[in-house]
Protein backbone atom coordinates (compact mmCIF):
# COMPACT_ATOMS: atom_id res chain seq x y z
CA UNK A 1 0.00 0.00 0.00
CA UNK A 2 1.74 3.66 -1.46
CA UNK A 3 1.22 6.98 0.01
CA UNK A 4 0.06 8.75 -2.98
CA UNK A 5 2.93 10.48 -5.04
CA UNK A 6 2.27 14.29 -5.82
CA UNK A 7 1.64 14.60 -9.57
CA UNK A 8 4.76 16.25 -10.05
CA UNK A 9 6.66 13.43 -9.14
CA UNK A 10 4.06 11.49 -11.43
CA UNK A 11 4.93 13.74 -14.45
CA UNK A 12 8.49 13.36 -14.17
CA UNK A 13 9.03 9.59 -13.80
CA UNK A 14 6.54 9.31 -16.78
CA UNK A 15 9.07 11.63 -18.61
CA UNK A 16 12.24 9.27 -17.48
CA UNK A 17 10.38 6.24 -18.03
CA UNK A 18 11.80 5.82 -21.46
CA UNK A 19 15.58 6.88 -19.83
CA UNK A 20 17.54 4.58 -18.32
CA UNK A 21 17.31 6.38 -14.92
CA UNK A 22 14.29 6.39 -12.78
CA UNK A 23 13.21 9.25 -10.75
CA UNK A 24 13.01 8.92 -6.88
CA UNK A 25 10.66 10.06 -4.60
CA UNK A 26 12.48 11.85 -0.89
CA UNK A 27 10.02 11.58 2.10
CA UNK A 28 11.14 14.45 3.90
CA UNK A 29 11.06 14.01 7.78
CA UNK A 30 12.50 17.87 8.59
CA UNK A 31 15.77 17.98 6.53
CA UNK A 32 16.24 14.13 6.66
CA UNK A 33 15.72 12.23 3.37
CA UNK A 34 13.95 9.28 3.53
CA UNK A 35 13.23 6.53 0.70
CA UNK A 36 10.22 4.04 1.14
CA UNK A 37 9.55 2.53 -1.71
CA UNK A 38 10.98 -0.31 -3.22
CA UNK A 39 11.40 0.58 -6.34
CA UNK A 40 13.14 4.06 -5.45
CA UNK A 41 15.34 1.83 -3.57
CA UNK A 42 16.29 -0.05 -5.91
CA UNK A 43 17.45 2.49 -8.35
CA UNK A 44 19.04 4.17 -5.53
CA UNK A 45 21.21 1.32 -5.35
CA UNK A 46 21.88 0.47 -8.82
CA UNK A 47 23.33 4.11 -9.07
CA UNK A 48 25.94 2.97 -6.59
CA UNK A 49 24.79 4.73 -3.69
CA UNK A 50 23.42 2.83 -0.79
CA UNK A 51 21.95 4.76 2.02
CA UNK A 52 21.42 3.49 5.52
CA UNK A 53 18.66 1.32 6.05
CA UNK A 54 16.93 2.82 9.61
CA UNK A 55 13.17 1.07 9.89
CA UNK A 56 12.99 -2.46 12.40
CA UNK A 57 11.43 -5.22 10.50
CA UNK A 58 8.24 -6.89 11.50
CA UNK A 59 9.69 -9.92 12.16
CA UNK A 60 12.57 -9.37 13.84
CA UNK A 61 11.93 -6.06 15.72
CA UNK A 62 14.44 -6.14 18.56
CA UNK A 63 17.97 -6.53 16.85
CA UNK A 64 20.08 -3.59 14.84
CA UNK A 65 21.74 -6.74 12.53
CA UNK A 66 19.14 -6.48 9.95
CA UNK A 67 16.85 -3.10 9.49
CA UNK A 68 14.17 -2.41 6.84
CA UNK A 69 12.60 0.53 5.42
CA UNK A 70 13.27 3.74 4.85
CA UNK A 71 16.28 4.52 3.58
CA UNK A 72 18.28 7.69 5.22
CA UNK A 73 20.48 9.21 2.38
CA UNK A 74 23.67 10.84 3.43
CA UNK A 75 23.41 14.95 2.34
CA UNK A 76 25.89 14.04 -0.27
CA UNK A 77 24.01 11.47 -1.92
CA UNK A 78 20.75 13.56 -1.83
CA UNK A 79 22.89 16.38 -3.19
CA UNK A 80 24.30 14.22 -5.94
CA UNK A 81 20.90 12.77 -6.95
CA UNK A 82 19.58 16.25 -6.85
CA UNK A 83 22.30 17.37 -9.19
CA UNK A 84 21.51 14.21 -12.10
CA UNK A 85 18.08 15.20 -11.63
CA UNK A 86 17.37 11.88 -9.79
CA UNK A 87 15.12 12.99 -7.11
CA UNK A 88 12.22 14.86 -5.85
CA UNK A 89 10.80 15.63 -3.10
CA UNK A 90 7.26 13.95 -2.07
CA UNK A 91 5.07 17.21 -1.22
CA UNK A 92 4.72 16.81 2.67
CA UNK A 93 0.83 17.82 2.34
CA UNK A 94 -0.09 14.98 0.00
CA UNK A 95 1.78 12.75 3.02
CA UNK A 96 -0.63 13.80 5.07
CA UNK A 97 -3.41 13.05 3.06
CA UNK A 98 -6.66 12.78 4.55
CA UNK A 99 -7.41 9.43 3.38
CA UNK A 100 -7.18 8.34 7.08
CA UNK A 101 -10.52 7.78 7.13
CA UNK A 102 -10.60 5.48 4.18
CA UNK A 103 -7.80 3.43 5.08
CA UNK A 104 -9.68 2.61 8.20
CA UNK A 105 -12.67 2.15 6.46
CA UNK A 106 -10.82 -0.10 4.42
CA UNK A 107 -8.92 -2.08 6.68
CA UNK A 108 -12.09 -3.26 8.31
CA UNK A 109 -13.76 -4.32 5.34
CA UNK A 110 -10.65 -6.45 4.71
CA UNK A 111 -11.11 -7.54 8.47
CA UNK A 112 -14.96 -8.77 8.00
CA UNK A 113 -13.68 -10.08 4.53
CA UNK A 114 -11.19 -12.09 6.53
CA UNK A 115 -13.23 -13.37 8.91
CA UNK A 116 -16.53 -14.75 6.56
CA UNK A 117 -13.37 -16.64 5.10
CA UNK A 118 -12.05 -17.92 8.03
CA UNK A 119 -14.78 -19.34 9.62
CA UNK A 120 -16.10 -21.16 6.48
CA UNK A 121 -12.78 -22.32 6.57
CA UNK A 122 -12.88 -23.50 9.92
CA UNK A 123 -16.48 -24.76 9.35
CA UNK A 124 -15.07 -27.56 6.99
CA UNK A 125 -12.25 -28.12 9.41
CA UNK A 126 -14.56 -28.91 12.59
CA UNK A 127 -17.04 -31.05 9.75
CA UNK A 128 -14.15 -33.10 8.08
CA UNK A 129 -12.61 -33.82 11.67
CA UNK A 130 -16.16 -35.12 12.92
CA UNK A 131 -16.11 -37.32 9.55
CA UNK A 132 -13.14 -38.47 10.23
CA UNK A 133 -13.74 -39.55 13.80
CA UNK A 134 -17.10 -40.90 13.30
CA UNK A 135 -16.26 -43.17 10.33
CA UNK A 136 -13.06 -44.44 12.38
CA UNK A 137 -14.69 -45.40 15.56
CA UNK A 138 -17.62 -47.04 13.19
CA UNK A 139 -15.33 -47.97 10.99
CA UNK A 140 -17.01 -52.15 10.51
CA UNK A 141 -20.61 -50.84 10.90
CA UNK A 142 -21.98 -49.88 7.63
CA UNK A 143 -25.76 -48.85 7.08
CA UNK A 144 -27.96 -46.31 6.40
CA UNK A 145 -28.85 -45.79 10.40
CA UNK A 146 -24.83 -44.41 10.75
CA UNK A 147 -25.01 -41.98 7.87
CA UNK A 148 -28.25 -40.35 9.10
CA UNK A 149 -26.70 -39.98 12.73
CA UNK A 150 -23.74 -38.64 10.64
CA UNK A 151 -26.08 -36.15 8.85
CA UNK A 152 -27.76 -35.08 11.79
CA UNK A 153 -23.75 -34.21 13.82
CA UNK A 154 -23.20 -32.68 10.75
CA UNK A 155 -26.38 -30.36 10.51
CA UNK A 156 -26.03 -29.56 14.23
CA UNK A 157 -22.40 -28.81 13.89
CA UNK A 158 -23.45 -26.57 11.30
CA UNK A 159 -26.21 -24.23 12.75
CA UNK A 160 -24.57 -24.19 16.07
CA UNK A 161 -20.96 -23.22 14.98
CA UNK A 162 -20.11 -19.49 15.29
CA UNK A 163 -16.22 -18.43 14.67
CA UNK A 164 -14.88 -16.24 17.28
CA UNK A 165 -13.28 -12.93 16.17
CA UNK A 166 -10.52 -14.05 19.05
CA UNK A 167 -10.13 -16.72 16.72
CA UNK A 168 -9.70 -14.47 13.80
CA UNK A 169 -5.76 -14.86 12.38
CA UNK A 170 -4.82 -11.32 11.63
CA UNK A 171 -2.42 -10.66 8.52
CA UNK A 172 -0.11 -7.85 8.93
CA UNK A 173 0.69 -5.54 6.02
CA UNK A 174 4.65 -4.69 6.01
CA UNK A 175 3.64 -2.75 2.86
CA UNK A 176 3.76 0.46 4.34
CA UNK A 177 5.06 3.07 2.45
CA UNK A 178 5.62 6.45 4.66
CA UNK A 179 4.95 8.19 7.59
CA UNK A 180 1.60 9.58 6.82
CA UNK A 181 -0.54 7.64 9.63
CA UNK A 182 2.02 8.02 11.86
CA UNK A 183 1.99 11.24 13.28
CA UNK A 184 3.32 10.50 16.71
CA UNK A 185 6.53 8.75 14.73
CA UNK A 186 6.90 11.40 12.60
CA UNK A 187 7.08 14.17 15.52
CA UNK A 188 9.31 11.85 17.28
CA UNK A 189 11.73 11.99 13.94
CA UNK A 190 11.32 15.77 14.00
CA UNK A 191 12.07 17.10 17.44
CA UNK A 192 14.92 14.88 17.84
CA UNK A 193 17.29 14.29 14.92
CA UNK A 194 20.98 14.01 16.16
CA UNK A 195 22.92 14.78 13.08
CA UNK A 196 24.74 18.03 13.83
CA UNK A 197 25.57 19.97 10.33
CA UNK A 198 29.59 20.51 9.59
CA UNK A 199 30.55 23.78 9.65
CA UNK A 200 30.77 24.97 5.50
CA UNK A 201 34.44 24.62 4.37
CA UNK A 202 34.50 20.75 5.47
CA UNK A 203 30.68 20.23 4.48
CA UNK A 204 31.60 21.29 0.96
CA UNK A 205 34.79 19.41 0.72
CA UNK A 206 33.38 16.29 1.43
CA UNK A 207 30.45 16.69 -1.52
CA UNK A 208 33.70 17.19 -3.57
CA UNK A 209 35.26 14.28 -2.59
CA UNK A 210 31.99 12.38 -2.57
CA UNK A 211 30.99 13.19 -6.50
CA UNK A 212 34.61 12.77 -7.61
CA UNK A 213 35.00 9.04 -5.84
CA UNK A 214 31.28 8.07 -6.96
CA UNK A 215 32.22 9.21 -10.46
CA UNK A 216 34.67 6.70 -10.76
CA UNK A 217 32.53 4.03 -10.23
CA UNK A 218 32.75 3.60 -6.08
CA UNK A 219 30.53 2.57 -3.33
CA UNK A 220 30.61 5.59 -0.58
CA UNK A 221 29.24 4.74 3.24
CA UNK A 222 29.50 6.71 6.27
CA UNK A 223 32.82 5.84 7.71
CA UNK A 224 31.91 6.93 11.77
CA UNK A 225 33.00 3.55 13.01
CA UNK A 226 36.32 4.41 11.95
CA UNK A 227 36.75 8.28 12.42
CA UNK A 228 36.92 8.99 9.24
CA UNK A 229 34.32 10.34 6.59
CA UNK A 230 33.49 7.50 3.58
CA UNK A 231 34.37 4.15 3.75
CA UNK A 232 35.37 3.24 -0.10
CA UNK A 233 34.33 0.13 -1.60
CA UNK A 234 35.31 -1.22 -5.21
CA UNK A 235 31.85 -2.44 -5.92
CA UNK A 236 28.89 -3.12 -3.51
CA UNK A 237 28.97 -3.37 -0.18
CA UNK A 238 27.18 -6.77 0.06
CA UNK A 239 30.50 -8.27 -2.35
CA UNK A 240 33.96 -6.41 -1.12
CA UNK A 241 35.31 -5.06 2.00
CA UNK A 242 36.28 -1.61 2.04
CA UNK A 243 39.54 -0.41 0.14
CA UNK A 244 39.79 2.77 1.53
CA UNK A 245 38.70 5.28 4.65
CA UNK A 246 38.33 8.60 3.43
CA UNK A 247 39.17 11.66 5.32
CA UNK A 248 37.90 15.16 3.51
CA UNK A 249 39.61 18.00 4.78
CA UNK A 250 40.71 21.02 3.11
CA UNK A 251 44.27 21.69 1.42
CA UNK A 252 44.93 24.59 3.72
CA UNK A 253 43.06 23.35 6.62
CA UNK A 254 45.45 22.56 9.57
CA UNK A 255 45.65 19.09 11.05
CA UNK A 256 46.95 17.39 14.00
CA UNK A 257 50.04 15.09 13.76
CA UNK A 258 48.56 12.92 16.19
CA UNK A 259 45.16 12.59 14.45
CA UNK A 260 47.24 11.46 11.04
CA UNK A 261 49.02 8.61 13.29
CA UNK A 262 46.18 7.16 14.78
CA UNK A 263 44.16 7.38 11.71
CA UNK A 264 47.22 5.94 9.96
CA UNK A 265 47.62 3.29 12.50
CA UNK A 266 44.02 2.39 12.66
CA UNK A 267 44.00 1.88 8.75
CA UNK A 268 46.64 -0.69 9.31
CA UNK A 269 44.65 -2.53 11.44
CA UNK A 270 42.04 -2.90 9.60
CA UNK A 271 43.61 -3.47 6.20
CA UNK A 272 42.43 -0.40 4.89
CA UNK A 273 44.54 2.66 2.99
CA UNK A 274 43.49 5.70 4.68
CA UNK A 275 43.32 8.35 2.27
CA UNK A 276 43.49 12.21 2.46
CA UNK A 277 41.10 13.55 0.36
CA UNK A 278 41.25 17.46 -0.56
CA UNK A 279 39.36 19.10 -3.41
CA UNK A 280 41.81 20.94 -5.54
CA UNK A 281 41.17 24.30 -7.12
CA UNK A 282 40.59 23.14 -10.52
CA UNK A 283 38.23 21.25 -9.53
CA UNK A 284 39.71 18.06 -9.33
CA UNK A 285 40.61 16.23 -6.16
CA UNK A 286 43.92 15.10 -4.38
CA UNK A 287 44.40 12.12 -2.90
CA UNK A 288 47.04 10.99 -0.58
CA UNK A 289 47.36 7.55 0.32
CA UNK A 290 48.62 6.84 4.20
CA UNK A 291 50.25 3.43 4.60
CA UNK A 292 52.37 2.16 8.05
CA UNK A 293 55.98 2.37 6.42
CA UNK A 294 56.64 -1.33 8.33
CA UNK A 295 59.35 -0.06 9.45
CA UNK A 296 59.76 -1.23 13.31
CA UNK B 1 83.86 20.75 44.49
CA UNK B 2 80.61 19.27 43.10
CA UNK B 3 79.56 22.92 41.55
CA UNK B 4 82.59 22.69 39.91
CA UNK B 5 81.84 18.79 38.56
CA UNK B 6 78.76 19.84 37.68
CA UNK B 7 79.99 22.43 35.19
CA UNK B 8 82.70 20.44 34.01
CA UNK B 9 79.98 17.57 32.96
CA UNK B 10 77.93 20.46 31.24
CA UNK B 11 79.29 20.96 28.14
CA UNK B 12 79.05 16.93 27.24
CA UNK B 13 75.45 17.26 27.28
CA UNK B 14 75.65 19.59 23.67
CA UNK B 15 77.05 16.70 22.21
CA UNK B 16 73.59 16.90 19.21
CA UNK B 17 74.47 20.86 18.93
CA UNK B 18 78.13 20.29 18.04
CA UNK B 19 77.61 17.62 15.48
CA UNK B 20 78.25 18.46 12.20
CA UNK B 21 75.44 17.22 10.37
CA UNK B 22 73.40 18.92 13.66
CA UNK B 23 75.48 22.20 12.04
CA UNK B 24 75.13 21.73 8.90
CA UNK B 25 71.47 21.43 8.82
CA UNK B 26 70.79 25.22 10.83
CA UNK B 27 73.11 26.75 8.51
CA UNK B 28 70.09 26.00 5.90
CA UNK B 29 68.52 28.45 7.87
CA UNK B 30 64.93 27.15 7.92
CA UNK B 31 62.55 25.60 10.40
CA UNK B 32 62.56 26.16 14.47
CA UNK B 33 64.80 24.41 16.81
CA UNK B 34 62.30 21.43 17.57
CA UNK B 35 62.22 20.38 13.91
CA UNK B 36 66.03 20.62 13.24
CA UNK B 37 66.45 18.39 16.16
CA UNK B 38 63.84 16.07 15.28
CA UNK B 39 65.27 16.12 11.58
CA UNK B 40 68.67 15.35 13.36
CA UNK B 41 67.09 11.99 15.12
CA UNK B 42 65.80 10.93 12.31
CA UNK B 43 68.71 11.50 10.22
CA UNK B 44 70.79 9.30 13.68
CA UNK B 45 68.54 6.84 12.95
CA UNK B 46 68.40 6.31 9.37
CA UNK B 47 72.43 5.99 9.41
CA UNK B 48 73.19 4.35 12.43
CA UNK B 49 70.28 2.01 13.26
CA UNK B 50 69.01 1.23 9.49
CA UNK B 51 72.14 1.90 7.66
CA UNK B 52 70.30 3.73 5.24
CA UNK B 53 72.46 4.86 2.12
CA UNK B 54 73.35 8.39 1.02
CA UNK B 55 71.61 10.35 3.90
CA UNK B 56 71.54 14.20 3.33
CA UNK B 57 69.96 17.13 4.44
CA UNK B 58 68.10 19.31 2.03
CA UNK B 59 65.87 22.40 2.50
CA UNK B 60 62.23 23.12 1.90
CA UNK B 61 61.46 26.84 0.91
CA UNK B 62 57.74 25.81 0.78
CA UNK B 63 57.87 24.41 3.93
CA UNK B 64 60.45 26.28 5.73
CA UNK B 65 61.41 22.34 7.25
CA UNK B 66 64.89 20.50 6.81
CA UNK B 67 63.82 17.76 4.74
CA UNK B 68 65.95 14.11 4.45
CA UNK B 69 66.70 12.04 1.72
CA UNK B 70 68.33 8.92 1.74
CA UNK B 71 67.96 5.27 -0.07
CA UNK B 72 67.30 2.49 1.42
CA UNK B 73 70.12 0.13 0.17
CA UNK B 74 72.31 0.92 -2.97
CA UNK B 75 70.70 1.55 -5.88
CA UNK B 76 67.00 2.09 -4.61
CA UNK B 77 64.70 4.95 -5.17
CA UNK B 78 65.69 7.83 -3.43
CA UNK B 79 63.01 8.86 -0.75
CA UNK B 80 61.90 12.32 0.62
CA UNK B 81 61.48 11.78 4.88
CA UNK B 82 60.05 14.76 6.35
CA UNK B 83 60.60 14.46 9.98
CA UNK B 84 58.43 16.44 12.13
CA UNK B 85 57.58 16.94 15.71
CA UNK B 86 54.15 15.16 16.87
CA UNK B 87 52.92 18.26 18.34
CA UNK B 88 53.01 20.02 15.28
CA UNK B 89 50.10 20.36 13.35
CA UNK B 90 50.55 20.04 8.97
CA UNK B 91 48.22 20.75 6.42
CA UNK B 92 47.80 18.96 2.55
CA UNK B 93 48.73 21.23 0.83
CA UNK B 94 52.23 20.67 2.77
CA UNK B 95 52.17 17.43 2.31
CA UNK B 96 51.15 17.47 -1.19
CA UNK B 97 54.66 20.05 -1.57
CA UNK B 98 56.99 17.48 -0.84
CA UNK B 99 55.12 14.55 -2.91
CA UNK B 100 55.97 16.89 -5.73
CA UNK B 101 59.47 16.21 -5.68
CA UNK B 102 58.56 13.32 -6.95
CA UNK B 103 60.18 10.90 -4.95
CA UNK B 104 58.62 8.18 -2.32
CA UNK B 105 57.63 9.94 0.91
CA UNK B 106 58.21 9.16 4.51
CA UNK B 107 56.68 11.18 7.30
CA UNK B 108 58.60 10.83 10.42
CA UNK B 109 57.28 11.91 13.84
CA UNK B 110 59.07 12.04 16.59
CA UNK B 111 57.73 12.35 19.78
CA UNK B 112 59.05 13.61 22.48
CA UNK B 113 60.82 10.82 24.25
CA UNK B 114 62.53 10.30 20.69
CA UNK B 115 60.24 7.91 20.01
CA UNK B 116 60.05 7.52 15.78
CA UNK B 117 57.10 6.50 13.82
CA UNK B 118 57.56 6.12 9.86
CA UNK B 119 54.31 6.93 7.54
CA UNK B 120 54.42 6.11 4.26
CA UNK B 121 52.57 8.43 1.97
CA UNK B 122 51.67 7.99 -1.98
CA UNK B 123 49.83 10.33 -4.36
CA UNK B 124 46.11 8.54 -5.79
CA UNK B 125 44.66 5.43 -4.15
CA UNK B 126 46.63 2.71 -3.38
CA UNK B 127 45.01 -0.49 -2.58
CA UNK B 128 45.09 -2.33 0.36
CA UNK B 129 46.53 -5.63 0.74
CA UNK B 130 44.06 -8.36 0.77
CA UNK B 131 43.39 -9.86 3.75
CA UNK B 132 45.85 -13.06 4.47
CA UNK B 133 44.34 -16.29 4.69
CA UNK B 134 42.96 -19.26 5.14
CA UNK B 135 39.22 -18.06 6.05
CA UNK B 136 37.13 -20.27 8.28
CA UNK B 137 33.68 -19.76 7.42
CA UNK B 138 31.90 -18.03 10.56
CA UNK B 139 28.64 -19.29 10.06
CA UNK B 140 29.50 -22.81 10.64
CA UNK B 141 32.38 -21.64 13.35
CA UNK B 142 28.75 -20.52 14.84
CA UNK B 143 26.81 -23.81 14.52
CA UNK B 144 29.72 -25.89 15.94
CA UNK B 145 29.61 -23.32 18.92
CA UNK B 146 26.28 -24.29 19.64
CA UNK B 147 26.45 -27.81 19.06
CA UNK B 148 28.91 -27.89 21.72
CA UNK B 149 26.28 -25.84 23.74
CA UNK B 150 23.86 -28.75 23.97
Amino acid sequence: MEAPPCSQVEELQQEQEHGSSLVVGLSLCDSAPLLWRFQDLKTVRSNSLVGALLGSLPRTPRQNIRLGRPLLLMPEEERVLREHHGAAALSARNQDAAGAAELRQRYEEEQQRSLEEQSILALEDRKSALLRAMTSSSGSESGAGSDEALQCRLLALEQNFSFPRSALAVQLSTARAGLSQCQEDRAFLEADWPIREQDSPRRDARYQVFRDLWGRGFFLTSAGKFGGDFLVYPGDPLRFHAHFIAVCLTLDESICMLDVLSVARLGSNVKKTVLLCSPAPDGSVHYTSLQWSGMM
Amino acid sequence: MSGAKASEKAPSANWILQHPTYQQMKELNVGESEQIHAAFLVYMDLTEVRRWKEVSCVKSLDLQVVLLEAREKDGAPVHTVLPLPVHQSLCHQSIRQVLDRGFPMLLCAVASDSTLVYQRMTDGLVTPDPPVGPFEDTGRRQHRKRRQHR
